[in-house]
């Protein structure tokens, strides 16, 4: 044992490489027989925890990298293992919501490929229609009008199975163009940057829904600052990787403050002690995590890009039922002004990485998909004419995705504005025909529990999109 | 007293000269000042002793529950309420080398938003650690948020300092109608609030909404949509001067912009072409409106009171009608009240609680980007809450932030914060009581054995048993354990 001990203390961070080698116990069992001796050890250890020498509860609740949760045991053990408190605070779905920073050409992400103007607008952009030939510009198929760029292949089956639905001529009624000022309407939940409220669309979600037991993970964004739509929200983290929300020191010095704060709190009277308690049991739970001995389910494959492992971060809150509502991450890079590319180039390496991420996260979560919705938006799509650098310039509408269970998939919701010249907006801009507020509103209305979304999205009033199920 | 760039460049060399000369050129002089020879803790009421102070200031110096009990409640009070300008020399000198402090807000606009936000918070955070005068904190404290302004809303953070200054501190213990009148003009709000773009071809509510919702009546205070449109109506015009060889920044009204014709304000008429004399009017019948007393008494009750405050209200909005919104009169009736003592405790914001235990370990800090980064994560980054409520005042709002306090415990007691350090060893050296009861009494006035400080004590003392893994000191466990606990987190 006293070996044993060693190699965990030892293993500090480097997964379970201590443990592998380890003799008595093996923690990778898949089989019950390696749960049941992890239980045993914390029933010793309890027993013990007032001497130094034993191996210590504080070892098993606060070494980070004492990876006795095995993911490769399956879902329901490793579910079962983890679980703080399944669905503690979630009301309805979990929300994550992807931003793509920049502005979107939605026109050749999603394209329009019976219009004849779209052809002539970009000579040397243009995606080719589905029935072209061989091509290796050919769009795929969506519904007899619309394509996907052939990039998003990763989400054809998501849509034939009815878990994504598309939207088109999508945005806000924010006319400047200016990323700033159209980044900050949608953050805000408002109809144009600078007309009242301050605070995030998301913050002001959360703020309104009061759940039961409050978890410390409520909302969590991946990023390094707090994004606007969280902006006001007391329960939101900013956070670029899971492994920060951990007590910030030395190991040694961890274990032994965290188990002094466990008795310390461990006193149900007030929301202080209460709140300490649920903090410790995800601090416990989320040490117990182990990102690189993380496997995934489903046969997803994460990109190792920021978005891919956000995503699969945000897989691993959700299967700990840490109580996680919000989950907000950016992907950034789509200002596609220059040499943005048709089938392959610039852009083409964005969408490549948003389909895969999506589809990992899709296929990890599998049936838990039925109370999970993805969104991802942008602030705007780009100029029907392509420009003189093989590039696209601001426009207005673009398009929208929405995954999950209980989405009206495998169709494209648009009420085209069509790309005819006096079809367009502004300078030669796609029109926006739905404004994003109606499809969030009916998102929270539906999938939410929040049947008035008046304080969320003020002085707006939604139009029936009929992308989501209740 | 402002000055060019210019000017304040050759004060500053000045200053810091002087400051050498002084023996002040570091912050630390000014916590050495603080502590005593000899650490004494209250022998009678110390729990009283401990609510007192964290009531009236940011938690006590090592000594000051001591020396309160010795002069009694109302002596303190009294001391407190006098509000005199006492600063330390050192404070003074800190303050005077920020930027925003000695530069006129037309020329900060040179300096980057990061760079004037981290002074703002800078001189806030010395300020409240550093200031014997802890009530005129604590009132800064509660006006900032009643006077909820966003740094980071467009070029709003170069107008924030002449805010505190001009509207919060000027009036923080005055008459009501007097700060209204300096926040209604503040520069700083008719941009947060985007009143500079109210005008009489496009009227903006977003200003008249909050005056009457978040600074006077309350959202129920009883005024309606449309008095919401009237009382905008009467603030067009009300901008922030742009105009070549004008003093630039400062408040204008612009005839040109504004309504003239009558308007209708609760049920008062304003009559036709009142020009400026309209937000006048608007101010009085706002003030004079019972909504008004009833709703600056709930804040000021709840912020100093918490939960127990319902049961003063309607005293101090009595105090309110009588003394005409005079605020020192409101906070005296709260400060003397028995509730102050005897009601139930209230979460310490990340702010208070920050403050808090710099004050209780007579800690050296500069307040700089090391402690603010601390203050930001535990969810309360000055001047940088968006919405024009300020910071929630509610326990459930800020249990999620356990976490980060404890981090900043364990960052603070081993010395790894940048210019910010706690002198753990000057306090044991200077404490009658063992190294455990001394911090627990320090952090939580006494020894309740059943209670939060018990608790605290005895796990102290189980880990004493324990081998030290190398590295730890044990010292910086207690220290750090004592403002992590439970107990800590209440005032």
């Amino acid at each position: 044992m006293k070996n044993q001990q060693e190699q965990w203390w030892s293993c500090d961070g480097k997964g379970v490489a201590g443990l592998e080698s380890g003799t008595e116990v093996s923690p990778m069992d898949n089989s019950d027989h390696g749960r049941d001796a992890r239980e045993t050890h914390g029933r010793d250890a309890h027993a013990t925890s007032d001497t130094a020498s034993g191996i210590s509860r504080r070892a098993m609740l606060y070494g980070a990298a004492l990876s006795t949760i095995s993911w490769l045991a399956g879902q329901n053990s490793a579910l079962a293992q983890l679980s703080v408190n399944p669905n503690r605070g979630v009301r309805g779905d979990t929300l994550v919501v992807i931003f793509l920073r920049g502005g979107m050409d939605g026109l050749n992400v999603v394209v329009p490929y019976r219009e004849d103007e779209y052809f002539k607008a970009r000579p040397s952009l243009k995606l080719a229609a589905p029935n072209s030939g061989p091509n290796a510009d050919r769009v795929l198929d969506l519904d007899g009008n619309f394509g996907f760029n052939p990039a998003l292949a990763p989400w054809l089956p998501l849509y034939k199975d009815g878990k994504l639905a598309v939207l088109h001529a999508v945005g806000s009624q924010d006319q400047t163009r200016s990323h700033f000022e159209a980044m900050t309407a949608m953050e805000k939940g408002l109809a144009r940057a600078g007309t009242g409220a301050a605070s995030g669309w998301l913050a002001r979600f959360l703020n309104e829904s009061k759940p039961a037991e409050s978890s410390p993970l409520r909302a969590v964004a991946f990023s390094p600052t707090m994004p606007d739509s969280l902006r006001g929200a007391t329960s939101a983290i900013a956070l670029t990787s899971l492994e920060e929300f951990r007590l910030a020191t030395d190991r040694a010095r961890a274990e032994a403050f965290g188990s002094s704060l466990k008795r310390m709190y461990d006193v149900d009277n007030d929301a202080v002690t209460q709140a300490g308690k649920e903090t410790l049991d995800v601090l416990e739970t989320l040490n117990r995590l182990d990102l690189k001995s993380y496997k995934s389910s489903g046969g997803a494959a994460y990109p190792t890009s920021d978005l891919g492992n956000g995503l699969k971060q945000v897989a691993m809150l959700l299967k700990a039922e840490v109580g996680l509502e919000v989950a907000a991450l950016d992907k950034g890079g789509w200002d596609t002004h220059v040499a943005q590319g048709a089938s392959s180039g610039w852009m083409t390496l964005l969408l490549d990485d948003l389909a895969k991420s999506v589809r990992a996260f899709v296929d990890d979560m599998g049936p838990t998909m039925n109370r999970v919705t993805v969104v991802v938006m942008t602030e705007f799509g780009r100029r029907v004419e392509e420009n003189a650098g093989y590039g696209t310039d601001h426009g207005r509408g673009s398009a929208m995705f929405v995954f999950g269970g209980n989405v009206d998939g495998g169709k494209v919701h648009v009420d085209w504005p069509s790309l005819a010249t006096d079809k367009l907006e502004g300078p030669g801009d796609l029109r926006v025909t739905t404004d994003y507020r109606s499809v969030l509103s009916e998102l929270l209305a539906k999938r939410m529990a929040t049947s008035d979304s008046s304080g969320i999205f003020p002085g707006f009033t939604p139009n029936p999109v009929g992308v989501f199920r209740a | 007293m402002k000055l060019s760039r210019r000017e304040a460049l050759k004060l500053g060399l000045a200053s810091a000269a002087a400051a050498s000369v002084a023996g002040c050129s570091r912050m630390p002089q000014v916590a050495k000042q603080q502590l005593p020879d000899k650490i004494e803790f209250p022998t009678e009421k110390p729990n009283e002793t401990l609510r007192l102070v964290n009531r009236v200031a940011f938690g006590a110096t090592p000594g000051e529950l001591d020396r309160v009990a010795k002069i009694g409640k109302q002596a303190y009070i009294d001391e407190q309420l006098r509000a005199e300008e006492s600063e330390p020399i050192a404070l003074t000198f800190a303050l005077r080398r920020l930027d925003v402090t000695q530069i006129d807000a037309s020329e900060l606009r040179d300096l980057p938003q990061e760079e004037i936000i981290r002074q703002l918070q800078q001189a806030a955070i010395l300020r409240a650690v550093y200031n014997p005068n802890q009530l005129m904190e604590r009132m800064v404290d509660f006006w900032t948020n009643h006077f909820n302004v966003y740094a980071r809303k467009e070029n709003t953070a170069y107008r924030v300092y002449t805010d505190q200054m001009q509207v919060i501190r000027k009036h923080a213990l005055g008459k009501f109608r007097d700060i209204i009148e300096a926040s209604t003009k503040s520069p700083a709000m008719l941009v947060y609030l985007d009143n500079q773009v109210n005008t009489n071809r496009g009227p903006n509510e977003n200003y008249a909404r909050e005056l009457m919702e978040l600074h006077t009546l309350g959202v129920h205070g009883g005024y309606t949509q449309e008095d919401v449109k009237e009382v905008a109506r009467c603030y067009t015009g009300w901008q922030i001067e742009n105009r070549f060889l004008y003093p630039r920044g400062k408040f204008r009204f612009n005839t040109g912009v504004h309504d003239k014709g009558s308007k209708r304000v609760l049920g008062k008429t304003i009559p036709a072409n009142g020009g400026d004399k309209d937000v006048e009017r608007v101010l009085n019948i706002l003030v004079a409106h019972p909504s008004c007393a009833k709703f600056i008494s709930y804040k000021l009750c709840r912020y100093f009171l918490g939960d127990a405050g319902s049961a003063l209200e309607d005293q101090v909005a009595a105090e309110f009608t009588r003394t005409d919104g005079d605020i020192k009169a409101m906070v005296t009736m709260i400060l003397n009240s028995d509730l102050l003592l005897s009601g139930p405790p209230i979460m310490k914001r990340p702010f208070d609680f920050l403050i808090s235990s710099l004050r209780t370990f007579a800690t050296d800090t500069d307040g700089n980007t090391g402690i603010q980064g601390h203050l930001d994560k535990i969810g309360q980054p000055l001047y940088q809450w968006p919405m024009p409520d300020g910071y929630p005042d509610k326990t459930d709002a800020w249990t999620s932030s356990l976490l980060a306090r404890w981090n900043y415990s364990l960052a603070l007691t081993a010395g790894a914060i940048p210019g910010t350090k706690a002198n753990l060893e000057d306090l044991v050296e200077r404490m009658q009581d063992s190294t455990n009861e001394g911090f627990v009494k320090l952090t939580h006035g006494h020894i309740d054995p059943v209670g939060a400080s018990g608790r605290l004590l005895s796990e102290l003392r189980r880990r004493e048993n324990l081998p030290i893994e190398t590295g730890q000191s044990i010292l910086h466990e207690t220290a750090a354990l004592c403002i992590a606990a439970p107990g800590f987190q209440w005032r």
